[in-house]
């Protein structure tokens, strides 16, 4: 990618492999275009450290500083010795406007973030656990449009503490919700993923609970 | 491929909410109409679309199903884009970006205020304990610099907040280890074969705070917000219940600090003197006795306060920073004595 940043070389900022550039839990308010090295971005889930990316030069994190008083949700740490550009919600805009490619990226980012966040809401206002955990499987079928359409059986590379984080919920209260569709032959649980036998009938289950509640 | 103009006749639907879609539009003539629910109450929402206005660009970039129906409400032309046509497009025009990334950036604000306000209290996070928890977790994988780094920036934080004691005392044994062992090596700083022989292997994990630990944690948090008389009642409520010897010992520690900061000197000087009685070997035995010095020094008995402070420097190692205090203040009053 070839980016013409000299002018903002003010706002560089270089990490040293193995460095922490934030913390999940910690309040942000910068954000990171990586022009060399990948970023590491992780979450930690007990005695676990699960890996959520591995960012390349030209792409963008820690985004949602732009939004006020928002704690970072996930770990970033250099996993080379990497060159980053550093903003805030002060100074981005200068950045953006000398470079179109970098605010497309970062539309793109805010475009996924807002249907994140919606898709979020939508769950969340579901009041019935168990829709509430068929939702999170329907979101993630929707954002996953590379499996096969003209089937009923859906599948998931995902955990139930991830499952938990969307829905909102305690892991042990998801994983409870988790084994009763288990139990009904709805869902399957193996080791690296999830499968859901008939998108169908979550996405009608969904849709009479979501209709029931605002009724 | 290039942009493609079309044309829609009234009442037709160019697509629907629901589809998976990588096209863009914009509207030259002709009146469209975006049509969503509310996703709170499920309320139809209706939108005009304006001449010149981009309509289908966030599900688009996004990669996700529309969110909305357009509808042509009366004849119209709409020029169409695929997503790097779009990138092309606007690319010769940032001011189109900016004022987009405007509008998303307001979009995402007020749609994650809402998200927040749904979440009940106890569904958030807790930022505070769940930044101290990765210290910890980098702590127990023995990553020392990154657990530094934490530890660190939580101070920075909540210099007084609930875990403040907690880590200042594991970013210093971070330090330490990292200096000792190296980053990946050592035992598992905190757990019992750590204490005992730095050899053992590493055990999987910590135990969970005690009832009584969080109880005295929480008292020094109280403590670090001066409000000391509340925090003296707290302290001897452990040191009371003496459920476990650690915690009370600490308690009994604090508990002097508290009559110290309230002014209560002669309180102050009974219980430190009766607690190094019973606990000869207290770990802060030196400062314990700083502060008696301090009290008699507040009471104007110089003599005696001298007597205990040349009692610190010769029991506390040259890298206590007790030792500097005490240093000081027999200067101060050597000084005072001229």
């Amino acid at each position: 990618m070839s980016l013409s940043l000299s002018a903002f070389e003010r706002f560089a900022v270089i990490f040293q492999k193995g460095d922490i550039i934030f913390c999940e839990h910690e309040p942000g308010d910068s954000f990171y275009l990586i022009q060399s090295g990948r970023v590491h971005i992780s979450r930690v889930m007990g005695e676990i450290e699960k890996t959520i990316d591995i960012l390349q030069p030209g792409e963008i994190f820690g985004e949602m500083a732009i939004l006020e008083e928002v704690p970072r949700s996930a770990n970033a740490v250099a996993l080379d010795q990497v060159k980053t550009l550093e903003f805030n919600r002060a100074n981005f805009e200068i950045l953006m406007r000398g470079n179109p490619q970098i605010a497309m990226k970062l539309l793109k980012l805010f475009s996924k973030r807002i249907y994140d966040q919606r898709r979020r809401f939508m769950i969340l206002t579901l009041d019935d656990l168990q829709a509430r955990v068929a939702d999170v499987f329907l979101m993630l079928a929707e954002t996953d449009p590379g499996q096969n359409q003209d089937s009923e059986k859906r599948e998931f590379k995902t955990s139930i503490d991830d499952i938990a984080h969307w829905a909102g919920l305690p892991t042990d209260k998801c994983r409870e919700v988790i084994n009763h569709f288990v139990s009904q032959r709805r869902i399957e649980v193996l080791s690296d993923r999830i499968v859901m036998k008939n998108i169908n009938e979550f996405v009608r289950f969904v849709a009479a609970r979501r209709r029931a509640a605002s009724s | 491929m290039a942009p493609k103009a079309m044309s829609y006749k009234a009442n037709s639907v160019i697509y629907f909410k629901g589809d998976a879609s990588e096209k863009i539009y914009i509207l030259k003539t002709g009146r469209i109409s975006l049509t969503s629910e509310d996703i709170e109450t499920g309320q139809e929402v209706r939108d005009f679309i304006q001449t010149g206005e981009f309509f289908g660009v966030k599900s688009a970039l996004g990669r996700y199903p529309r969110e909305e129906s357009a509808l042509v409400l009366g004849d119209a032309e709409v020029v169409q884009f695929s997503v790097p046509e779009f990138e092309q497009f606007v690319a010769q025009n940032t001011r189109v970006i900016m004022k987009m990334l405007k509008v998303f950036s307001n979009q995402l604000r007020r749609i994650h205020v809402r998200v927040q306000n749904l979440l009940s209290q106890e569904e958030k996070s807790d930022p505070e304990a769940g930044l101290f928890s990765i210290g910890e977790y980098y702590l127990k994988k023995r990553m020392y610099p990154q657990a530094v780094h934490v530890f660190r920036r939580y101070l920075t934080y909540y210099p007084s907040g609930k875990f403040a004691t907690e880590a200042a005392g594991n970013r210093t044994m971070a330090e330490q280890y990292a200096q000792k062992y190296g980053s990946g090596k050592g035992p598992v700083p905190g757990t019992p074969a750590a204490m005992a022989a730095p050899a053992a292997a590493p055990k999987p994990s910590a135990p969970e705070l005690s009832e009584t630990a969080k109880l005295y944690y929480n008292a020094v948090s109280v403590f670090s917000q001066n409000n000391f008389a509340e925090a003296l009642k707290q302290f001897k409520k452990i040191a009371d219940a003496g459920v476990d010897e650690e915690y009370t010992v600490k308690s009994l520690y604090e508990l002097g600090r508290c009559y110290f900061h309230l002014g209560q000197h002669d309180q102050c000087i009974r219980h430190f003197t009766a607690m190094v009685q019973s606990y000869p070997k207290m770990p802060d035995l030196p400062d314990a006795l700083f502060y008696v010095g301090q009290c008699y020094e507040a009471k104007g008995d110089e003599a005696r306060a001298r007597g205990f402070y040349s009692k610190i420097l010769s029991m506390a190692s040259e890298d206590n920073p007790i030792r500097r205090k005490a240093q000081k203040a027999v200067r101060t009053l050597e000084e005072r004595k001229k």
